[in-house]
C-alpha cells in the first residue's frame, strides 16, 4: 500500500510545488426542504508555500472547506486541485497533505516518537533515516527530552507541538489546520503561533489554516480568506482585510470598529475617495469602490484612528465633534474609552497614554480623526 | 448485565461534520454479514416463536391467560420480580456505596467478592443455601434449630438476589464513580449538613440507577429458569412453566404463549433503558469529575455501612465455601467425612466429557462473539448512520431475550432442516438428530447470549476514541486498515479484553437456553449440575460448580496473559487529549 503514497523526493524538485486550487466547491447536506448549503460555490487558490488562513465565525463553512481538502467530506460539486491534480478521486490518506487537529488527536497507546515517527513508518522510511529525521523534527519542536513519554503525560502545549511535529515531518504538499490552538491558553496560543509561522515559512509548506480568532489569523497569515455563511466574504492580506474591509461585516469582524452615520456622499476628484458630510464636517475620505453610488453608507474607523482631547469650555460644539467620558479603562500600553455623542457611543483606544493625563468618567472630549484612516463602505453589507 | 450503555446517543456529534459519503465496500460486506448472521442467529428464532404462540395451541394458552392458575402463575411471577429486584438493587447499592465512599481494609476484597456470583455456575448459590438454610440446614437446624421450608418464594427470592445482585452494583458503582463530587460539596457550603446532602442531593441524582439496576433484576429474574426448577417447589413461575409445557406436555405452542408472555417485559425494559441511556438524564454531568468523593468518616455511619457489607461478605464466603467444601465431604451436613467420590465422578466419565465438551464449545464461541460483537461496535459508532439503531438493537436481543425464550426458539428452528419451501438450506443443528450432536446449535446460543457484552464495551471505548485521531491516522498516510489494526485496535484493546472474559463466563455458566436444545451426544455441564441437583445428589453438584469456577477463573488468567500487550508505554491509557 506504500506504492501510492506521495514520494518524499518530489518536494526536492526545483519548482516549488504545492498549489492548492479549490474551483466552484459546494457541499449541501439534506435533502429537499431540509437542504442546507454549508459551503457555497468557493473559488480560492493557494499559492505554492502560501499561509492561507479560513476566518469567520462558527457555522460559516470554514471547517467544512477544510476537512474537503483533507478528504474527509466530499464536496457536492467542484473541484479541489492540487499541482493540477484532481485530489477527489484520492480518498484521504492517498492525498499529499497533513492535518493538525484541535484536538491534538495524538495516538494514546505511543510514545512521543512513535507518534512523529508513525507517517514515516507507513511510508517505508529506513530505519537510520526514520530515527534522523524524527529525532530532528522533535529538536526543532524542543521536544527531544519528551521523546520516550505517552502524550497523557504532556501538557497542552507540548501536546499539539508533538501534533505540528508529527504532521511536519512527512513533509506534506499541504499542510492542514483545524484550529489547533483553541485548546491552549491566552499566553501559549501567541507564542505557538510565532512557531508555527517560523517552521513553515523553513519549510516552505502551503498551508490552510481555519479559525476563527482573528489575532491568529492576523498573525500568521499570507492571505486571510473571510468566510460567512458558506461564502467568501473577502480575500486578501491582512492589511487589506484590516484597512480596506469589502463589507461592514468583514469591518466588524476583524477588529474593532466604529461605523459613523455619513450624509451627502459624492465623488471625490481624487482616485479611490469619496466627499462625505460627517460628524459635521465635510471632508475627502477613502472609499470603497461602491460606496457612493450605494443608498447609504457609513464611515469605518478603527478606535486607534480617532484622537481625544479634553474639551475646553471655549471650543464651539458642532454635533458630534465631542462626547462625554462614559467608560475609561487603562490597560498600560494603552487606554480605552466609551464615549457616548450625539451620533451614537464611540469606542477610542489612545496608545502610550499619560497616567495623569486620561479623562476621568463623565468628563467632556472632543473628538478627531484623519480621514485617511477611515474608510467609507456601502451600509448594507 | 447492564444493557445501556451500548446504546448511541442519537444525536451525537451531529454537526456539518456528518459523514454522507457513501459506504466502501468494507463496510457493505460487513453490514451484510451482520444482518446476515443476526438474522439467523437471533430474529428467525423469535419469529418462530411468535408463529408457534399464535398457532392453536399457542392461542389457547392466551385465551386461558385469565383462568385462575394462569393468573397464579403471572403473579407469582410478577412478586418473585418485585422482591429480587428490590432486595439485589438495596444489597448492589449497599455495597457500591461503601466502595465508592468508604476507605478500609479489604476493600479490593469486598469489590472482587460482590463479583464473584457472575463467574459461578447457576447452581452454585442455590444447592449451597439449600445445604446451609434449608430444613436440614447446618446453619439452620444444627446451629439455630429450626426447620424453615426454604422451597418456593422465601428461597427463591433469597438465592436470586444473592445471584444476580452484582449487575446492580456494577451499575450503582459506574453512576456513583461518575457523579460530580462538587455537587455534594456545593450541598454542603450552602449549608446542608451530612445526612441532608445525602438524602437531598445524593440520593434523587442515583434515582435512575436505582430504577434501571431494579428493572434489569426484574427482568433477570423472571427470566432465570435454573433455580425454579432447582428451589421452586410448588412455586410456578413463568419460565417454569413455559418449561414443563415443552419438556412435560410436549406443548410447543404452549411453550412458545408462555415464552413470549415472558419476553414482553424484558424488551420493554430493553428499551426503556435505551431510552434512559439516549436521553443522557441527570446523571451524564461533566464525565470529568472535579475530584474524589468524599470519604464518610462519621464513625456510626461507618459502624453500620462496614457491619452491613461485612455481614453480606460472610454470607457470600460461606455460600462458596460450602460450594468447595461440599465437593470434598460425604454428604456436608450430614456425613462430614473427607471423600473424593464426587471429584471421581465428575472427572472420569459423563462428568469429564460434558467438562470438556463445555469448556471446548465456550472456547470456540468466545472469540466468535468477540468478533461480531466488536464488528456491530464498530459499524455503530463509526460507519453507518442510516440503519445504525436498527443493528445496535437487533445485536443487544441476544442479551435482553431471555434464556428460556432463547432456548425455545432455538428449539423450534434447528430441530429440523432449515430451508425455504422444499429447499433445505441448513441441516438440522439442535436435537437428537442434528449434525455433530447439536454442538452447534449450543456454540450458535453462547455465541449470540455473549456478543452483547462483546460490542456494549466496543462502543463504550470507541465512544470515548475522538474520532479525529482515526482521521490524524489517514491524513498521514495511513488506510482504514492500518487505522484499525494499528490505532483502534490496540486502544480498544482492554475493552475487548473485557468483552472477551465475560463472553465465556457467562458461556460457560448459561444454563436457561441450554437445557432446550442439549442432546445425549452432547453434554453441557450446567445442564449435568442440574441432573445432579435434581436427583438429589449435591455433592456431586458441587464438584462441578467447583470444577466449573476453576475453568472460568483459569481462562480469564490466561487470557490476561494473552491480550496484554507489553508495547504499549506506561501512562497510556486513554488521555485526557483523546477524550472530547
Amino acid at each position: 500500500m506504500s506504492t501510492t503514497l506521495p514520494t518524499r523526493t518530489e518536494q526536492d524538485a526545483e519548482k516549488p510545488t504545492g498549489e492548492l486550487v479549490l474551483r466552484d466547491v459546494e457541499k449541501s447536506f439534506g435533502v429537499g426542504e431540509n437542504r442546507v448549503t454549508a459551503v457555497d460555490h468557493i473559488n480560492l487558490t493557494v499559492k505554492p508555500g502560501e499561509f492561507v488562513t479560513l476566518l469567520g465565525p462558527s457555522g460559516c463553512g470554514k471547517t467544512t472547506t477544510l476537512r474537503m481538502i483533507a478528504g474527509f467530506e466530499s464536496p457536492t460539486s467542484g473541484s479541489v486541485l492540487l499541482d493540477g491534480e484532481d485530489m477527489l478521486r484520492l480518498t484521504p490518506d492517498r492525498r499529499p497533505m497533513a492535518m493538525v487537529f484541535q484536538s491534538y488527536a495524538l495516538f494514546p497507546h505511543m510514545t512521543v516518537f512513535d507518534n512523529v515517527a508513525y507517517g514515516l513508518k507507513l511510508r517505508k522510511v529506513p530505519a537510520k533515516q526514520l530515527k534522523e529525521e524524527v529525532g530532528f523534527a522533535l529538536a526543532s519542536m524542543g521536544l527531544t527530552a519528551l521523546a520516550d513519554r505517552a502524550p497523557n503525560q504532556l501538557s497542552g502545549g507540548q501536546q499539539q507541538r508533538v501534533a505540528l511535529a508529527r504532521a511536519m515531518v512527512v513533509k506534506p504538499k499541504v499542510l492542514l489546520f483545524d484550529e489547533p490552538l483553541s485548546n491552549l491558553d491566552a499566553k501559549l496560543r501567541v507564542q505557538m503561533r510565532l512557531e508555527i509561522r517560523r517552521l513553515q515559512r523553513l519549510l516552505g509548506i502551503s498551508s490552510v489554516y481555519v479559525t476563527h480568532d482573528q489575532d491568529e489569523a492576523m498573525s500568521l497569515s499570507d492571505r486571510i480568506v473571510v468566510m460567512r455563511s458558506g461564502r467568501i466574504e473577502q480575500v486578501g492580506t491582512p492589511d487589506e482585510i484590516y484597512r480596506t474591509p469589502e463589507s461592514v461585516f468583514v469591518a466588524d469582524f476583524i477588529g474593532r470598529a466604529n461605523f459613523l452615520d455619513v450624509t451627502e456622499a459624492s465623488t471625490s476628484s481624487r482616485e479611490g475617495h469619496a466627499d462625505i458630510t460627517v460628524l459635521g464636517q465635510r471632508m475627502s475620505a477613502r472609499a470603497h469602490r461602491d460606496a457612493v453610488a450605494a443608498p447609504e453608507s457609513v464611515l469605518l474607523v478603527r478606535p486607534e484612528a480617532i484622537r481625544v482631547r479634553r474639551f475646553a469650555e471655549g471650543d464651539d460644539k458642532v454635533a458630534g465633534n465631542h462626547g462625554r467620558v462614559l467608560n475609561a479603562v487603562f490597560y498600560g500600553e494603552s487606554v480605552e474609552y466609551e464615549i457616548e455623542t450625539e451620533v451614537g457611543t464611540i469606542v477610542a483606544v489612545v496608545s502610550d497614554p499619560v497616567y495623569d493625563e486620561i479623562v476621568p468618567v463623565g468628563d467632556l472630549v472632543g473628538i478627531s480623526f484623519d480621514p485617511e484612516r477611515a474608510w467609507l463602505l456601502p451600509a448594507a453589507s | 448485565m447492564t444493557i445501556s450503555n451500548a446504546t448511541v446517543p442519537r444525536a451525537r456529534r451531529f454537526s456539518l461534520r456528518s459523514r454522507e459519503t457513501p459506504l466502501d465496500l468494507t463496510t457493505r460486506i460487513a453490514v451484510v454479514l451482520v444482518v446476515l448472521i443476526l438474522g439467523v442467529l437471533i430474529v428467525l428464532p423469535l419469529v418462530n416463536i411468535l408463529s408457534s404462540a399464535v398457532s392453536e395451541q399457542g392461542l389457547a394458552v392466551f385465551n386461558s391467560i385469565f383462568s385462575s392458575v394462569n393468573l397464579q402463575v403471572l403473579q407469582n411471577t410478577v412478586v418473585l420480580g418485585v422482591l429480587v429486584g428490590a432486595i439485589g438493587t438495596v444489597i448492589g447499592f449497599l455495597l457500591a456505596y461503601v466502595q465508592v465512599r468508604l476507605d478500609f481494609r479489604g476493600k479490593k476484597l469486598l469489590h472482587l467478592l460482590a463479583l464473584l456470583p457472575i463467574v459461578s455456575p447457576p447452581f452454585a448459590v442455590a444447592t449451597a443455601v439449600i445445604t446451609l438454610f434449608g430444613r436440614s440446614g447446618i446453619i439452620t437446624r444444627d446451629l439455630l434449630g429450626i426447620t424453615p421450608t426454604l422451597y418456593g418464594l422465601p428461597g427463591l427470592t433469597i438465592v436470586l438476589s444473592l445471584s444476580f445482585f452484582p449487575a446492580a452494583y456494577m451499575n450503582m458503582l459506574g453512576l456513583m464513580r461518575s457523579l460530580d463530587p462538587s455537587l455534594d460539596e456545593a450541598a454542603a457550603s450552602i449549608g446542608a449538613n451530612k445526612w441532608r446532602t445525602f438524602v437531598t442531593v445524593t440520593l434523587p441524582m442515583l434515582v435512575p440507577g436505582f430504577a434501571s439496576s431494579f428493572l434489569l433484576l426484574f427482568v433477570e429474574a423472571i427470566a432465570d429458569l435454573a433455580n425454579p426448577l432447582v428451589i421452586g417447589g410448588d412455586f410456578t413461575v413463568l419460565s417454569s412453566r413455559a418449561y414443563i409445557a415443552i419438556t412435560g406436555e410436549y406443548n410447543v405452542g404452549a411453550g412458545a404463549a408462555y415464552s413470549l408472555v415472558l419476553l414482553l417485559p424484558g424488551l420493554l425494559v430493553f428499551l426503556i433503558q435505551r431510552y434512559w441511556a439516549t436521553r443522557k438524564s441527570v446523571v451524564s454531568v461533566t464525565g470529568k469529575p472535579a475530584g474524589r468523593p468524599a470519604v464518610i468518616t462519621s464513625i456510626p455511619a461507618r459502624i453500620v455501612l462496614l457491619t452491613l457489607s461485612g455481614l453480606l461478605a460472610l454470607l457470600i464466603v460461606t455460600i462458596y465455601a460450602t460450594v468447595i467444601v461440599g465437593g470434598f465431604v460425604k454428604i456436608l451436613g450430614i456425613n462430614n467425612e473427607f471423600d473424593l467420590s464426587h471429584y471421581r465422578y465428575v472427572l472420569s466419565g459423563i462428568g469429564s466429557d460434558a467438562m470438556i465438551t463445555t469448556t471446548a464449545l465456550a472456547l470456540i464461541a468466545t472469540p466468535i462473539a468477540g468478533v461480531l460483537g466488536l464488528v456491530i461496535a464498530w459499524l455503530i459508532t463509526r460507519k453507518l448512520r442510516r440503519g445504525r439503531a436498527l443493528i445496535d438493537f437487533l445485536g443487544m436481543l441476544g442479551l435482553a431475550v431471555p434464556g428460556t425464550v432463547l432456548g425455545i426458539g432455538y428449539a423450534l428452528t434447528f430441530n429440523k432442516p432449515l430451508g425455504f419451501g422444499n429447499v433445505a438450506i441448513l441441516p438440522a443443528l439442535a436435537g437428537g438428530g442434528a449434525v455433530l450432536g447439536g454442538a452447534i446449535a449450543i456454540v450458535m446460543v453462547y455465541v449470540i447470549r455473549s456478543s452483547p457484552s462483546g460490542q456494549r464495551s466496543g462502543v463504550a471505548a470507541l465512544q470515548q476514541i475522538d474520532v479525529a485521531i482515526d482521521e490524524a491516522s489517514a491524513s498521514l498516510g495511513a488506510s482504514g486498515v492500518t487505522t484499525f489494526r494499528k490505532v483502534t485496535l490496540p486502544l480498544i484493546r482492554p475493552a475487548l479484553l473485557s468483552g472477551l472474559i465475560y463472553a465465556f463466563a457467562r458461556s460457560m455458566t448459561t444454563l436457561s437456553p441450554i437445557i432446550f436444545i442439549t442432546t445425549p451426544q452432547t453434554k453441557i455441564m450446567t445442564s449435568q449440575i442440574l441432573s445432579e441437583v435434581d436427583a438429589g445428589r449435591f455433592g456431586n453438584a458441587f464438584a462441578y460448580c467447583t470444577i466449573l469456577i476453576v475453568i472460568v477463573m483459569s481462562v480469564i488468567g490466561l487470557l490476561n496473559l494473552f491480550v496484554r500487550d507489553s508495547s504499549v508505554p506506561k501512562a497510556a491509557g486513554l488521555s485526557s487529549a483523546t477524550i472530547n
